[in-house]
């Protein structure tokens, strides 16, 4: 089954380098439109996800879509559909800047001029510095202006912001939601959780080379727990044993616990049968649904 | 320089071992063995008899063999015989080695960023210089003292022994000095080792011009001026002249003083001139793999075509002391003997240095292929392949220049070399008829250019095998025959069986084999490329 709308569709991919699994039947599903953050720490599978979608690598099993198409087969023909950061950006040490960026755009299919002179003015770049001579933020610089200056479909972007100062990551920000307004589609990789948090519409969560959680971030909230902190006029003694309630613990008055999102109701209204005198519940944060998906591998 | 600028360099010197073992060990052992094996084949080659004498006269005023190997001594003694035969031969490549190391301990690790690293821990300015020096140091007096003890074990005299081997070393000193001046010039490591190359072959070139020239002429005292040339200067076996020794221990530290100072003026990770600033915009052609390639390349095609042409253009001179020889009957006839059956003296001269130019030319083609492995290394090939440039287009990018380059750098050094020559006998087809003979030589670069593809696409971690290839291929048409290797051996590089015109027949089979055999392989290594994965 082909989805239409789906820029990237991967399912089943299996990836093995010697004797490490790196993608273990990875399912993908990013539609078109979609900001889709990948969340996944060191060594999870990402950047082998995003080299297989560059037709850099061959799945050893699994089936990947790409803008409709065979990555590995038509790569070069969709590759004038995207355009892509890597994590750690080697340029060419004689070359300046500016004709990296002329250079990678021009062989993608061509750059807005226009838009290279906003970028390199937007990101304080000196395109007259030679590659072997921009720090690591620059050189992810230059790469950002290369794929931003590109007029494509698809952004593919492999921890695009590690390097960068936060003034800088502002006006990545800035440009990544110019790019879902164009209706472009972009895949972030990332394992910044707040910037995933402030861009993305669509979260997918990959552990040892499997997506383990996928969906809006709104999704992903209802399917974990909210952190519920009380007072009470008299805590109730048997709340640990009730259902859908975790890591309950009292302190004379004060109660903090753990509440799966279906039990909510009714875990308030066993708490306001004991006397509400305050109560804050908070929705989990990424951090929260991510470190609970690491911790409770562990 | 204070105390200061140099601690840490003990701790350095026992990292550069423990990172650069291999590396050193391989080349000690390697230059160390072309002598006990040319010693031990003495006898084979002069016999203890008057035809013995004979050829021993003959070799000694061969200007095409002086030209190649240096000023012979005594060739009637097997030390003497070693030096002049091998001695000079590695007391160059262990000035390669020298420069190589030094470079690779200090530029190399600074441009990959990991003496960073170390100098902000508790390590002086000049320790990694010191530490590199220091260790090319310590590998060239253990290749002399190696030299110098087998020579001795085999019977040879024990001054003459330690004479050629400290001699050896002296000369791989120099250019540890060498190699630590160009560490300072230039910000590129790459650029660098150009520089220390182009040392050596400035120096190896001053030589043959020196040797080769006849006797009497002003030429033979540039000999002084070339580093290479105060080994065999020392007269090892032959009354040896230890004050030449001081010749290169003065040159040394006068360069180890000089990089000391350009270190002390120049910026962490910087040459000696601050990199300018370039254009904030690509050429109007700076739009694909191909033109990227040319784009890094072309300097270093521009300086080896120079290099070549003037090496080839200054040699081809030589050719007019045949003219003198071949007035005397009995001199010509035996000159003619043992020019590998060449009919003309000039003839044997031409094939000698197309075979020594075109090994040299196979290692620009094979550094050439060599780019696309470290774009891939580096991640730069990923960020060309994530942009519409299909596999074939990217290795096509640096495989048509790895194979080209060569074959005009053949055709351009034939043509040079026959120069000379046409303009004294007023005979412009020598030209043609020696970039003939270069091409027919022609279809061995390109098959070692097209086993490079072949490993690159299909088992890239066999990617010294090719390098291997040549180097043998080098150790063959240098100093091959001396070893006593059997014939079949000999023949066994790239270049053995095709014909050696002029001064053998034409023969096509070969020649059509060896390009049917490289376009094989080029088109496994494409097929294997465009299915690997790229990591």
């Amino acid at each position: 089954m082909r989805y239409v709308s789906a820029v990237i569709d991967i399912a089943g991919l299996v990836k093995i380098f010697g004797s490490t699994r790196a993608l273990d039947g990875l399912d993908l599903t990013v539609e078109a439109g979609q900001v889709h953050g990948f969340l996944g720490p060191n060594g999870s599978g990402k950047s082998t996800t995003i080299r297989v979608l560059l037709g850099l690598l061959r799945p050893d099993s699994g089936r990947a879509t790409l803008l409709g198409g065979d990555p590995w087969a038509e790569a070069a023909t969709l590759h004038r559909r995207l355009a892509y950061v890597p994590g750690d950006v080697a340029l060419w040490p004689n070359l300046t800047g500016g004709e990296i960026i002329d250079l990678i755009g021009r062989a993608r299919g061509g750059l807005d001029t226009a838009r290279r002179a906003e970028l390199i003015e937007r990101f304080d770049l000196d395109p007259t510095k030679k590659g072997r001579s921009y720090s690591k933020g620059n050189r992810q610089k230059v790469a950002l202006v290369a794929a931003l200056a590109s007029d494509v479909d698809l952004l593919l972007l492999d921890e695009p912001t590690s390097g960068l100062d936060p003034l800088m990551e502002r006006v990545f920000t800035e440009y990544v939601r110019a790019a879902r307004e164009r209706g472009k589609t972009v895949l972030l990789s990332s394992h910044i959780l707040s910037e995933v948090e402030t861009l993305c519409d669509h979260v997918s969560i990959i552990r040892a080379g499997k997506v383990v959680e996928s969906g809006t971030l709104q999704d992903l909230r209802h399917l974990s727990r909210t952190q519920i902190v009380c007072e009470l006029d008299s805590p109730p003694t048997a709340l640990a044993q009730r259902a859908g309630v975790h890591d309950v613990t009292v302190d004379g008055h004060r109660v903090t616990l753990l509440a799966d999102q279906t039990q909510i109701g009714a875990v308030v209204g066993e708490l306001a049968s004991h006397g509400i005198r305050t109560l804050t519940a908070t929705p989990p944060t990424l951090e929260e649904l991510f470190l609970q998906h690491y911790d409770g591998a562990r | 320089m204070t105390r200061m600028s140099l601690t840490g360099t003990r701790l350095l010197v026992r990292r550069a071992l423990r990172a650069d073992r291999w590396f050193w060990l391989v080349w000690v052992l390697v230059l160390w063995s072309f002598l006990p094996a040319t010693a031990s084949a003495y006898r084979a080659i002069i016999s203890d008899d008057a035809a013995g004498r004979e050829v021993a006269v003959g070799l000694a005023s061969n200007p095409t063999m002086r030209a190649i190997l240096g000023p012979p001594y005594d060739l009637l003694q097997v030390g003497g015989f070693v030096m002049w035969r091998v001695g000079g031969f590695v007391a160059t490549c262990a000035a390669i080695m020298a420069a190589l190391g030094v470079l690779r301990a200090t530029r190399a690790e600074e441009e990959a960023g990991r003496t960073e690293l170390l100098r902000s821990g508790a390590i002086g300015r000049h320790a990694s210089l010191a530490a590199a020096l220091l260790t090319a140091t310590g590998a060239c007096l253990l290749l002399g003292l190696l030299i110098a003890g087998s020579m001795t074990g085999l019977g040879t005299p024990l001054t003459g022994s330690l004479a050629m081997g400290l001699a050896i070393a002296a000369t791989g000193v120099v250019f540890a000095g060498v190699g630590a001046v160009a560490a300072q010039l230039t910000s590129s490591a790459r650029t660098a080792r150009g520089m220390a190359m182009g040392a050596v072959g400035a120096a190896y070139l001053l030589r043959a011009l020196a040797d080769g020239s006849s006797e009497g002429s002003g030429l033979r005292r540039l000999g002084w001026l070339s580093p290479v040339e105060w080994a065999p200067y020392v007269r090892p076996y032959a009354g040896e002249r230890w004050w030449v020794l001081i010749v290169p221990l003065v040159v040394s530290a006068g360069l180890v003083a000089l990089a000391i100072t350009l270190e002390s003026r120049r910026d962490f990770g910087a040459g000696l001139r601050a990199t300018k600033p370039g254009p904030a915009g690509a050429l109007a052609g700076l739009r694909s793999a191909g033109a990227l390639a040319w784009r890094l390349d072309r300097g270093s095609v521009l300086w080896s075509v120079l290099g070549f042409g003037i090496f080839s253009l200054v040699i081809g001179t030589l050719s007019n002391v045949f003219d003198q020889v071949a007035e005397d009957r009995t001199l010509a006839e035996r000159f003619r003997r043992m020019g590998g059956g060449a009919k003309l003296l000039s003839d044997a001269f031409y094939v000698a240095m197309l075979g020594i130019l075109i090994v040299l030319i196979a290692l620009v083609g094979l550094s050439l292929l060599d780019r696309l492995r470290r774009e891939e290394d580096s991640g730069r090939a990923e960020l060309v392949l994530s942009t519409a440039t299909s596999r074939t287009a990217l290795l096509r990018a640096y495989a048509v220049p790895a194979l080209l380059v060569p074959v005009a750098l053949v055709v351009v050094s034939a043509v040079l070399l026959a120069v000379p020559q046409a303009v004294r006998d007023g005979d412009p087809g020598a030209l043609a008829r020696l970039a003939g003979a270069g091409l027919v030589q022609s279809p061995g670069v390109l098959l070692i250019v097209a086993l490079a593809v072949a490993v690159h696409g299909l088992a890239p971690r066999l990617r010294w095998l090719p390098w291997a290839v040549t180097a043998w291929s080098v150790v063959v048409n240098w100093i091959g025959g001396v070893l006593g290797f059997p014939q079949r051996l000999l023949d066994a590089t790239p270049f053995g069986y095709l014909p050696r015109l002029p001064a053998d027949a034409m023969s096509w089979t070969p020649v059509v084999v060896e390009c049917l055999v490289a376009a094989v392989l080029l088109a496994a290594g494409w097929w294997g490329y465009a299915r690997r994965d790229i990591t």
